[in-house]
């Protein structure tokens, strides 16, 4: 067992040094771990929050009497979940072999430096004045700039697509999520107009029995 | 029994006196109270006294038996006294600071008290003057005559005309003289606006010739029509409506002897501008908010404040009079934002049509066009502590303005900027740790960096000999583990 997830931690280690053969080894050699992805994307929820209440005052302008942890964490995480189900979706159209456990595999574990990033700034945030935050934020985009870099690259070795096809299957991820979003505000809709109508007729009975 | 009863009594009136309401009233017994609130960093409005009351109106009662039509202007002097101008009747009243009367001037008389008369031998008399300004160096009042196109330059304490500046021959561009705003800077630079030119403010020598255009009032430019612009050809372009820069609409002189203006037009990507000796915007907004007045817009069409005028005091503390909601707005120096407070309305002590601003001392004279009145407004106690405070913050005296933003801000928890002033003072005497804690209450992080960096030093002094004990053993053990390394022939464990 604690080899096990030693061998994981180990990939993922992999996977961030060097995406394209640590993501092979993850989808086709059973290496990666979608439950340890789920648990990265947990804590990126929580990072945020963090993020949003502890970074230095010098560079937090949040409103943190007005903060809601909840909600950062829900918008964060489902942003990451309609992704990899809208990526899902597509690829699915467009012969990608990837799925659904392994883009959560994928997104997952690229999420981690720019975790780190995070981390680092949240740190060093208390301890800088005005003019060193730019610095900082040099570190955090790094962070962000691998992460985008590991995404490509694995969803590009998971789907064994190539850079064209990988680049037109993400832009087409975002049009699938506009639609997912969109097609879900209008099922909300409907349903609240449902319920509606039911208590409604509901009442209407209560008062004419 | 009896001494209890008595108690009980004793007790209810004493209950009874401090629910009395309690009349808060001006000097000459008139009352009105205005509600005060500020913004905060996020925008928030945030409840505040107002810093100023109303103390007394000045209108067609105080005028000694003229006509009234419309107060177009306000300046004072240093020894207290009221300058309104009238445009509509075309004559301006000097009033002392209780509002009597002292003189009316619309024929222009000369030094020995003979009616002037100008070349052609006609009277000289004021024709729908728009602005004065007194210019205390030398003794001087300055008319902008704006119907008659000129300049009337009187003597400040017997109103006698010393000179008249007509339209300089050397005037360029396409701007009419029409002088509607004056002001007259340290070195007698002559500044003048005209309503609705382009070409910035007219900048005339001592001696009234013309020496350029002053002030840099850039348009915003909306990427729509930037992108619209950009395909059209050149034919097209010359149909389009062009991009003119948006006029400056008033003027004041800071204590430093900048220019300070501000405009209403909406196309102006700012608003109230300190302009420098090459006509930049170097207004300092480094507060929670930028100095632009209302943030919210109340409804649809409503496209924010509309500044008619500004008064500076001499430690930089500036009202600027919004016309459009009919608000003063009181900043500082740094741009933070001190108050605001006004409203519009018929009631006694609001406002319909602002049109003028300026401090005679401590208070404040705002004149309105409409109402035809001129209001004295007194600073109330809060207002008095903010005044105080950033004069002596500008003045340098940090232990006098300590105790004024102190005590403003018992009287307000939530002000900002008192908060941020006690901050201020403690970063000039040094004390960076308390300097740290006010400026997070305030909420002002670029005052809050400089406090850390003194603080950070400080620390970084005091524990020296620890941090260069860390960083030494660091580099021992970094050394250390190399030699072993070595020694093991170069292999891992």
């Amino acid at each position: 067992m604690k080899e096990e997830i030693r061998e994981k931690f180990g990939y993922l280690k992999r996977s961030i040094f060097h995406p394209f053969d640590g993501f092979y080894e993850i989808r086709f050699r059973k290496k990666g771990s979608t439950m340890l992805a789920v648990l990265l994307l947990m804590v990126f929820g929580i990072l945020r929050c963090v993020e949003h209440q502890y970074t230095g005052f010098v560079i937090n302008t949040n409103e943190l009497e007005a903060m809601n942890s909840v909600s950062i964490f829900a918008t964060t995480v489902l942003v990451l979940i309609l992704f990899a189900v809208s990526n899902w979706t597509v690829t699915t159209l467009l012969n990608g072999s990837g799925n659904l456990p392994a883009i959560v595999t994928v997104l997952g574990y690229s999420l981690v430096p720019y975790m780190f990033g995070i981390i680092i700034k949240v740190f060093v945030s208390n301890f800088i004045i005005l003019e060193e935050a730019m610095i900082l934020n040099v570190v955090v985009y790094m962070g962000l700039i691998w992460s985008v870099f590991m995404l490509v690259a694995g969803l590009l070795t998971i789907h064994e697509y190539t850079f064209g096809k990988n680049a037109a299957a993400i832009f087409l991820t975002f049009v699938a999520a506009i639609i997912i979003v969109f097609i879900g505000m209008l099922f909300f809709t409907l349903i609240e107009q449902m319920v509606g109508f039911i208590v409604s007729v509901a009442q209407e009975m209560i008062r004419r029995m | 029994m009896n001494k209890k009863i008595k108690r009980i009594i004793s007790i209810t009136f004493v209950f009874i006196l401090l629910m009395l309401p309690v009349k808060v009233s001006a000097s000459d017994g008139s009352s009105y109270v205005y509600d005060g609130y500020i913004y905060d960093l996020w925008g928030n409005v945030k409840e505040s006294p107002a810093t100023f009351q109303l103390e007394r109106t000045i209108n067609v009662d105080n005028m000694g038996g003229s006509k009234l039509g419309s107060v177009d202007d306000v300046c004072t002097s240093k020894d207290g006294r009221i300058f309104l101008v009238d445009s509509t009747e075309s004559r301006i009243f000097v009033l002392d600071e209780n509002g009597g009367l002292l003189a009316n001037l619309k024929l222009m008389r000369n030094a020995d008290n003979k009616i002037a008369l100008d070349e052609a031998g006609n009277q000289i008399m004021l024709t729908a003057p728009e602005g004065v300004f007194v210019h205390e160096k030398n003794r001087e009042l300055y008319v902008a005559d704006t119907g008659a196109g000129r300049i009337l330059v009187l003597d400040l304490d017997n109103y006698s005309l010393k000179r008249i500046i007509g339209r300089p021959e050397n005037l360029t561009g396409a701007t009419q003289f029409k002088p509607s705003k004056i002001t007259v800077d340290l070195a007698d630079r002559i500044y003048v606006v005209v309503q609705s030119s382009y070409e910035g403010i007219i900048e005339l020598t001592a001696d009234g010739s013309f020496s350029g255009y002053y002030g840099v009032n850039t348009p915003r430019v909306s990427l729509i029509d930037y992108f619209w612009k950009s395909l059209a050809s050149d034919e097209q372009k010359a149909q389009m409506s062009k991009t003119y820069a948006p006029a400056f609409n008033n003027i004041a002189l800071d204590g430093e002897g900048f220019v300070m203006a501000v405009t209403y037009d909406t196309s102006a990507a700012d608003m109230v501008f300190r302009l420098n000796s090459k006509g930049e915007n170097v207004l300092r907004e480094e507060g929670n908010t930028l100095v632009v007045g209302e943030i919210w817009s109340l409804h649809g069409d409503d496209q924010g404040s509309r500044f008619v005028d500004i008064a500076v005091t001499d430690y930089g503390t500036y009202a600027l009079i919004d016309r459009a909601h009919g608000r003063i707005f009181l900043y500082n120096f740094d741009g933070e934002l001190l108050n605001v407070f006004g409203t519009v309305g018929n009631l006694k002590g609001q406002f319909k049509d602002p049109s003028g601003i300026a401090w005679l001392g401590d208070k404040l004279v705002v004149s309105d066009k409409t109402l035809k009145c001129a209001y004295i407004m007194t600073p109330t106690e809060f207002g008095r502590a903010v005044l105080d405070g950033n004069r002596f913050y500008y003045n340098g005296k940090w232990d006098e303005a300590l105790v004024h933003f102190e005590k403003a801000v018992k009287l307000n928890v939530n002000y900002d900027a008192a908060y941020s002033g006690i901050g201020k003072n403690y970063l000039m005497k040094n004390e960076y740790k308390k300097a740290m804690e006010y400026f997070k209450l305030g909420q002002n992080r670029m005052f809050y960096s400089k406090a850390y960096n003194g603080y950070r030093s400080e620390m970084l002094e005091k524990y020296f000999p620890l941090v260069m004990v860390i960083f030494i053993a660091l580099i021992g053990w970094m050394v250390f583990s190399e030699i072993r390394y070595h020694r093991k022939g170069g292999k891992k464990k």
